[in-house]
């Protein structure tokens, strides 16, 4: 018996002189364990890599955006965009201001219908409100709850009884470090403060996806730093599928498991990259060579 | 000295002064007391009304249609408020309506409340309504209408809509504009109870100042002016504490 791959995808089989072709999803991964299992074809099997191709959460067919000023011209955000986004990456979408970055993003939350092209969700088109979680650019809290409340309040209104809904709240806050400011109002916070208030409003409800439209850009670069790492760490743990929306490509290299580089006028997604940098990073990444060279790809293509 | 020293200081001075001033001058050139009577008097006119009684049905009646006209009108102007600001397209079509009423000088349409709705107390509170109103209703359309963009998304991430939006988002962040537009209100509603007791009827502060004007009686005029301005900063400062409390969030 041999396998070998084609095209990233399909499989092809052989046993004893037959050829079966698979396409590789959940079940055949299990199906190949289970042949090494019981079979012990262990040496053939083991250089073939069958890590599940991660399934597309959601796919973008030909999104496209066209907005229409007040005196007739049209204005072309986002030309024909495809692209799959698999369940548990961290894609970030990179570029310029006028790149469509976050015109993409609140299609994909629902705030804007695409003018051409369609989204095809996997488990069905959003209905509910725990589908997508959602960070602006600013921390946006209603200011008269507190802290606590505030990150209640998504679960308060999907009718989770109140008791569950504030032991996940506190949990989800200590999560973004703010368990000891659960009574505070959001105006007695600082902007990052703030802003973690709202990233664990937007985790709470185990949202199918989290999108986050430059939700560090009006912090300091140290608070900015810091919050990375936390992301991160809160990605690891949840296992969230996230967009992040940026400006700064360090930050996009820093975080990603893919980044789409996008270009303005019109706006379109120019490449996408697989970085492969190892999953588990801390301040040690940043001085890893591999990382720097994919600073310098980046911002060769950005210009 | 400090600043507050001399706030403090500045504070009791300016009435002193002014008092001093008044005083000084109805004794200097002898003024009748009908004209302008001392501070004495007017202080003395006060305590009499209050010691023997005469002030109370008079300021229960004003307070009663300062209280029913408040009530009425911004429950009234509330209610249209949230409707206009929900509803462009009702704000179209009766808007213009609306403002064209409250460009009416409501003195003039005093006269037709009380052809309408008779001497008694239904024309004051009627009148009192018509100024309460409209800065509530302003207020309130105001305020939906200033709900941050931000809020409105996130309304639309979470599917929260229709009432539940209005009731767990918009209106609290319109609670300040609405405020603003009682407060207004508060003192409309004074001027108007007011205006209505001047115009007809036996009892109210009103009435009581027409009294005492056709029939000379200046110290009580004075008192009356002094009394209805107290009463007016009184309900305007119980709203402001309201609004204190509710918005301690800001």
């Amino acid at each position: 018996m041999l396998l070998s791959c084609w095209e990233n995808r399909l499989f092809i089989c052989w046993v004893m002189d037959n050829q079966f072709v698979f396409d590789l999803n959940d079940y055949t991964c299990e199906f190949f364990a289970l042949i090494r299992r019981e079979w012990g074809f262990v040496e053939k099997l083991e250089h073939v890599s069958v890590t599940p191709q991660k399934t597309a959460l959601v796919k973008a067919n030909g999104v496209t955006k066209i907005f229409r000023s007040r005196n007739g011209e049209t204005v072309e955000a986002l030309t024909p965009t495809t692209i799959d986004i698999a369940e548990g990456e961290f894609l970030s979408l990179i570029g310029p201001s006028g790149c469509g970055k976050s015109t993409f993003l609140r299609i994909l939350a629902g705030l804007e219908t695409p003018t051409a092209g369609s989204l095809e969700w996997r488990d069905g088109a959003p209905s509910s409100g725990s589908d997508i979680g959602f960070v602006f650019q600013e921390p946006v809290l209603l200011p008269w709850l507190t802290i606590l409340d505030n990150v209640r309040f998504p679960l308060d209104v999907l009718g989770v009884g109140k008791q569950e809904s504030t032991e996940r709240s506190k949990a989800m806050l200590s999560l973004v470090g703010l368990a000891d400011f659960n009574k505070a109002l959001p105006k007695e916070l600082s902007g990052g403060m703030r802003q973690r208030a709202a990233i664990a409003r937007a985790l709470v409800y185990k949202p199918r996806i989290v999108l986050m439209d430059e939700p560090f850009g009006a912090l300091d670069l140290l608070t900015r730093d810091r919050l990375n790492d936390e992301l991160l760490g809160i990605h690891a743990e949840t296992g969230s599928t996230i967009v992040f929306v940026t400006h700064s490509i360090e930050e996009a290299a820093y975080l990603s498991d893919r980044v789409a580089v996008m270009s303005a006028r019109p706006g379109r997604i120019r490449t996408v990259h697989e970085l492969g940098l190892n999953r588990k990073r801390s301040e040690a990444l940043k001085d890893d060579p591999e990382f720097h060279r994919w600073l310098a790809t980046l911002r060769k293509e950005l210009k | 000295m400090s600043e507050q020293q001399l706030r403090v200081v500045f504070g009791l001075a300016t009435p002193l002064v002014l008092l001093g001033a008044w005083w000084g001058y109805v004794v200097a050139f002898k003024v009748p007391p009908f004209v302008l009577p001392p501070p004495d008097a007017v202080l003395a006119e006060v305590v009499r009304l209050f010691v023997d009684g005469t002030i109370w049905p008079h300021l229960g009646h004003t307070v009663g249609v300062i209280v029913a006209g408040l009530l009425i009108g911004s429950v009234a102007g509330f209610l249209l408020g949230v409707l206009l600001g929900k509803s462009p397209r009702v704000e179209r079509a009766i808007g213009p309506y609306l403002f064209f009423f409250q460009t009416a000088p409501k003195i003039a349409l005093a006269p037709l409340f009380i052809l309408w709705f008779g001497l008694g107390l239904t024309s004051k509170i009627v009148l009192t309504v018509s100024l309460v109103f409209f800065p509530v209703m302003v207020g309130t359309v105001i305020g939906l209408r200033s709900v941050p963009a931000n809020l409105h998304s996130l309304c639309a991430i979470l599917k929260l809509g229709g009432t539940s939006k209005l009731v767990r988002v918009e209106l609290p962040s319109a609670v300040p504009e609405i405020f603003a537009g009682l407060k207004v209100a508060a003192v409309q509603a004074t001027i108007g109870a007011i205006l209505a007791e001047w115009l007809s009827g036996g009892t109210g502060l009103g009435y009581l100042m027409v009294f005492a004007g056709t029939t000379y009686k200046t110290p009580l005029l004075f008192a009356m002016v002094l009394i209805t301005s107290l009463l007016g900063i009184f309900i305007y400062q119980s709203l402001a504490t309201t609004e204190r409390w509710l918005l301690s969030w800001r």
